[in-house]
């Protein structure tokens, strides 16, 4: 059997922590991964242990905060949350993230048709 | 980078609390684990498979700890860290290498340090003054001549008056004063600014006492008045608070101090006595003896060097009231004010003859860290089991070779540290000769710390010298075989010393063996005197500079009168002195015996030499005596007769020589009667066939007894030469007769001066402190090239008894006498080694033959060259024994195994 499933691109993996902490509000590392797993629906490979090595990175950059609290299961967990610098930043990733897949997209658009 | 910024600071804070952040790291962890395993268990996993799902995908805790503290913290201080360790380690270990190589590298980086803080010191000092760095000299300088000229009172007026970008413009001129406070206390020379009021305006520094100098004390009929320093108010007046209206003489003017200056203030350079400029009324700048004085000012505000000097060349000089020289080209410039004080000098050509300097300097570190680079390549050889295994466990060759750098780098520091020291220890000397040289001492914008500049350039040094003598062997040691095949974990290393290392070994052995006679010679000729002494009893004599003020003598009409003057006092100096009580006899000569100027003679009868007249059997010494010069010193007359009454005349051609000038000019045929001349005196050639022929008609015993050098000796009248050297002999209390001496002197004539009055030992000693630090640093140097050849010839001897352990043990397993195995094995070695040394004896011969060490303070050694040899062979010997034992500790059996 082969694994049809993509690694997560280099790069992307900041970008989709940030989108999700926006969507959703503060959640906690599991919660993201979750997440992320979701709306991938099983398409990429999520390295779990990635996604909190991506939260130490965006916490020193000051995108995200991190607080403890207590999960929905009554469990106390580390929640991120995004900050004011965090969503310029992700305003800007994303806008570029559009720019680039667009033009990949035209690239490769002729090729597809043909 | 405001983003970069806070990511190195999140993780500086986080290397500091590594404890804290790894603790939470781990709950967060455990926090994950449990809902994953809950959220399983939810979807129908039992708890087991739930629990182990989770861990799967979370991935291996322990990397992911791992990775997330060095995402949190500063990895590679620890990595740092680590390296400092190791590398403190290895130079314990290897000691050996630490001695030669850090000497070598001490060595060089050393000679870096002492030539940029000495730069450091003459050229970037800036004044501690008030916005001290705005502080500019005005010049008239002489493009085609490229020294400074005088300055016409007319031009300092008009720029004076005239210039907008410059402000507080004045002018001073140095003058030495014999000194005396009214109270009669006897003085010596001091130095005297004359200078502008303006002088204080410029410095912004109000007086402690009094008042400074205003422009009425400038005008001709003003009363003469002096502001004084701290230090002589303290010294000279016991800090009487009433001081104000006292009174000073300075050479033959009695001056009343208005105003004391408070403690350290010495402008305009070592000054702590103030007189008004007055000449800058009557006349010119410059003062009878061609002392030209110096314009000042400050650039006003908002204006830079360069505005101000173009606003100076537009406005140019005014035609000169007499014609110029027709080879002068005069234009004004500004300069920095400390630049200005070090010398007639272009600011632009010392700014690159700085840089090539420092870049020689920089350059001079590649020979001695390229002979660390094999010792260390060497080392690094032998290390590489320890390389593989950590690169078999994951080390990447970076990581490797930092290590290895590091290592050096700590090598390099250690260096770097006794560097410094011995700057610290350079610029002490200056100070020190620098308060002997010029009276009033150091000027006071000299900084004698060591700079940060300093301490920042022989840090770099040091980097650099860790790159050559570290990071090139371990990138060779690194590359190739060593790190793809595993192989050197098998103990046997294919590594060699290659072609280009062993040339260096051999060039090491051959550069030490060309220079070791020389570098005895020097340092014996060096040190000679302080070790055997005078050889009479130097400690009984006081000797002591004579001179009248040049106030005093350009005050007289005409030059003779004033050497009659000067006749007269010392010839009844003398008189007095010798009805002294303890005093058995006082003698004048041009200079003090043992330490008389240089000349290059031609005898006549005896060619010249070959080398011309840079042979050193020419060089000798001279000096002026008067007729009882040699009685005062006790030096008995060998042959012919002494000087005469007639002999004093001015005209008279009479000279006496030393046995040492005999020996070595003349040899076994009697020197009575011949005749010698002047080639070269005091660095300018005499005409050929232009200068005086000398009779020589006596011959006496050397003075001192260890002369360095032939001496001839010129009858000296009284008032002949100016300054004159002045002998006492005075047994044991030269001290006490010292005062006596100023008493007298001061009695005679207030503007005799009497300068460097000293015991003829301390004179010696003195003198001595230069010759002993300069000959303690050659010996350094030659003992650190002899180590590096040593440790180069040990390497080189290792290498080939390593690559060839299979041989020996086969043919030592075959029967073969162990010696004669390791004979062939090293021949080849030796062989090199030989041709090295011989080139090296074949350098020294004609070092020593066209280059005689003589000439340059050295002192010929019979047989320096072959004991040099034989030395070299024995260090040779030395060096290759360690590596031959190990060689013929080999054991067949082992050695097989190996292969």
């Amino acid at each position: 059997m082969t694994d049809t499933r993509s690694p997560i691109l280099q790069g992307t993996l900041d970008l989709m922590v940030l989108k999700t902490l926006e969507q959703m509000g503060p959640l906690h590392g599991y919660g993201i991964a979750r997440r992320i797993e979701q709306v991938g629906q099983d398409a990429i490979v999520v390295n779990q242990g990635t996604i909190y090595l991506c939260l130490v990175r965006l916490v020193q950059k000051k995108w995200i905060r991190a607080q403890w609290g207590t999960s929905e299961n009554n469990r106390k967990a580390k929640f991120y949350s995004l900050t004011a610098a965090g969503r310029r930043q992700l305003q800007a990733e994303t806008e570029s993230w559009e720019r680039v897949s667009g033009v990949i997209g035209r690239v490769l658009q002729p090729a597809a048709g043909r | 980078m405001a983003t970069f910024l806070r990511v190195m600071m999140a993780r500086l804070r986080g290397h500091f609390r590594r404890g804290d952040l790894d603790r939470d790291f781990d709950q967060e962890l455990a926090a994950h684990l449990a809902m994953a395993e809950e959220d399983k268990v939810r979807r129908g996993m039992t708890r087991e498979e739930a629990r182990r799902a989770a861990r799967v995908e979370l991935g291996g805790l322990t990397q992911l700890r791992e990775a997330s503290r060095d995402a949190r913290g500063l990895p590679w201080i620890d990595t740092l860290w680590l390296d400092l360790k190791l590398g403190l380690r290895m130079l314990r270990k290897s000691w050996g290498l630490t001695l030669v190589g850090g000497l070598a590298m001490t060595v060089v980086i050393g000679t870096g340090a002492v030539v940029f803080a000495v730069f450091d010191l003459v050229f970037d000092g800036s004044l501690p003054l008030d916005d001290g760095d705005r502080v500019v000299a005005l010049q008239t300088w002489d493009d085609k001549g490229h020294r400074r000229r005088d300055t016409s009172v007319a031009d300092f007026e008009r720029w004076r008056d005239a210039l907008a970008s410059v402000e507080d413009v004045g002018a001073f001129r140095a003058v030495e004063r014999g000194l005396a406070t009214a109270d009669g206390a006897a003085g010596e020379p001091v130095p005297v600014a004359e200078t502008t009021a303006s002088g204080f305006e410029l410095a912004r520094v109000a007086p402690l006492l009094g008042r400074p100098l205003v422009e009425e004390d400038e005008r001709d009929a003003a009363d003469p008045v002096v502001v004084i320093g701290y230090d002589v108010w303290q010294s000279r007046f016991a800090a009487d608070p009433a001081v104000i209206g006292r009174t000073v003489r300075l050479g033959d003017t009695v001056h009343t101090v208005v105003g004391v200056m408070p403690e350290g203030f010495a402008f305009p350079i070592n000054h702590r006595f103030w007189t008004p400029l007055k000449a800058a009324r009557s006349g010119s700048l410059p003062d009878g003896d061609g002392n030209t004085g110096v314009v000042f000012a400050r650039l006003a505000p908002g204006v830079t060097l360069e505005g101000a000097e173009a606003e100076l060349a537009t406005l140019g000089l005014l035609p000169p009231a007499v014609a110029a020289e027709s080879d002068e080209e005069l234009r004004p410039r500004v300069l920095p004010y400390t630049f200005a004080m070090a010398g007639d000098l272009e600011h632009g050509d010392v700014l690159w003859m700085i840089r090539i300097v420092l870049l020689a300097v920089t350059l001079l570190l590649v020979p001695p860290c390229a002979n660390v680079a094999i010792l260390i390549y060497a080392r690094t050889v032998t290390r590489q089991e320890e390389f593989a295994a950590r690169y078999a466990l994951g080390a990447s060759r970076g990581r490797i070779v930092g290590q290895l750098f590091i290592e050096t780098l700590v090598l390099a520091a250690g260096a770097a540290g006794v560097a410094l020291v011995l700057a610290r220890f350079a610029l002490r000397l200056a100070r020190a000769s620098i308060d002997q040289s010029l009276s009033g001492g150091a000027p006071f914008w000299m900084d004698f710390t060591l700079s940060v500049e300093t301490v920042l350039f022989v840090a770099g040094l040091a980097v650099l010298a860790a790159v050559i003598a570290g990071l090139v062997p371990a990138l060779k040691a690194t590359g190739g075989q060593m790190l793809s095949g595993l192989r050197a974990l098998s103990g046997r290393t294919g590594m060699r010393l290659g072609a280009t290392w062993t040339a260096l070994v051999v060039a090491q052995v051959a550069l030490s063996l060309a220079a070791l006679p020389s570098a005895v010679e020097m340092v014996w000729g060096t040190i000679r005197k302080g070790v055997l002494g005078p050889g009479f009893a130097a400690e009984e004599f006081l000797t002591a500079r004579l001179e009248m003020d040049r106030e005093s003598r350009a005050g007289l009409a005409d030059p003779p009168a004033a050497a009659v003057r000067f006749a007269a006092v010392q010839a009844e100096l003398v008189r007095r002195l010798t009805a002294e009580p303890g005093v058995s006899g006082a003698t004048v000569a041009a200079a003090v015996p043992g330490e008389e100027p240089w000349a290059v003679i031609e005898v006549d009868g005896v060619p010249l030499p070959d080398g011309g007249i840079f042979a050193a059997h020419n060089l000798v010494r001279f000096n002026r005596v008067d007729d009882v010069f040699f009685d005062v010193f006790d030096v008995p007359l060998l042959a012919g007769r002494g000087f005469g009454a007639g002999d004093f005349e001015r005209a008279a051609a009479a000279v006496l020589v030393n046995q040492t000038f005999v020996r070595d000019l003349i040899g076994d045929a009697s020197p009575l009667g011949r005749r010698v001349r002047y080639l070269r005196k005091g660095g300018v050639p005499a005409e050929p066939g232009s200068s005086t022929w000398y009779e020589i008609v006596g011959v006496v015993a050397d003075l001192p007894a260890h002369a360095t050098g032939g001496t001839m000796y010129h009858p000296l009248a009284p008032g002949q030469t100016h300054p004159a050297s002045l002998a006492l002999r005075a047994g044991s209390d030269s001290a006490g007769l010292a005062e006596r001496l100023r008493e007298i002197a001061m009695a005679l004539d207030p503007a005799l001066r009497l300068d460097e009055v000293l015991a003829l030992d301390e004179v010696y000693r003195e003198n001595e402190v230069g010759n002993n630090v300069g000959a303690l640093s050659l010996a350094v140097v030659m003992l650190s090239v002899l180590l590096l050849s040593a440790a180069g010839i040990c390497a080189l001897m290792s290498f080939t008894v390593n690559r060839r352990r299979r041989e020996i043990g086969i043919r030592c397993a075959l029967g073969a006498q162990p010696h004669h195995v390791l004979s062939g094995i090293f021949r080849r070695a030796f062989g090199q080694l030989a041709a090295g040394a011989a080139g090296g004896i074949l350098v020294a011969a004609l070092l020593s033959y066209y280059l005689p060490v003589e000439a340059v303070g050295g002192w010929d050694v019979p047989g320096v060259i072959p004991a040099a040899t034989l030395f070299m062979v024995m260090v040779g010997l030395l060096a290759a024994a360690g590596p031959a034992r190990r060689g013929l500790r080999v054991e067949p059996t082992e050695a097989l195994r190996e292969g």
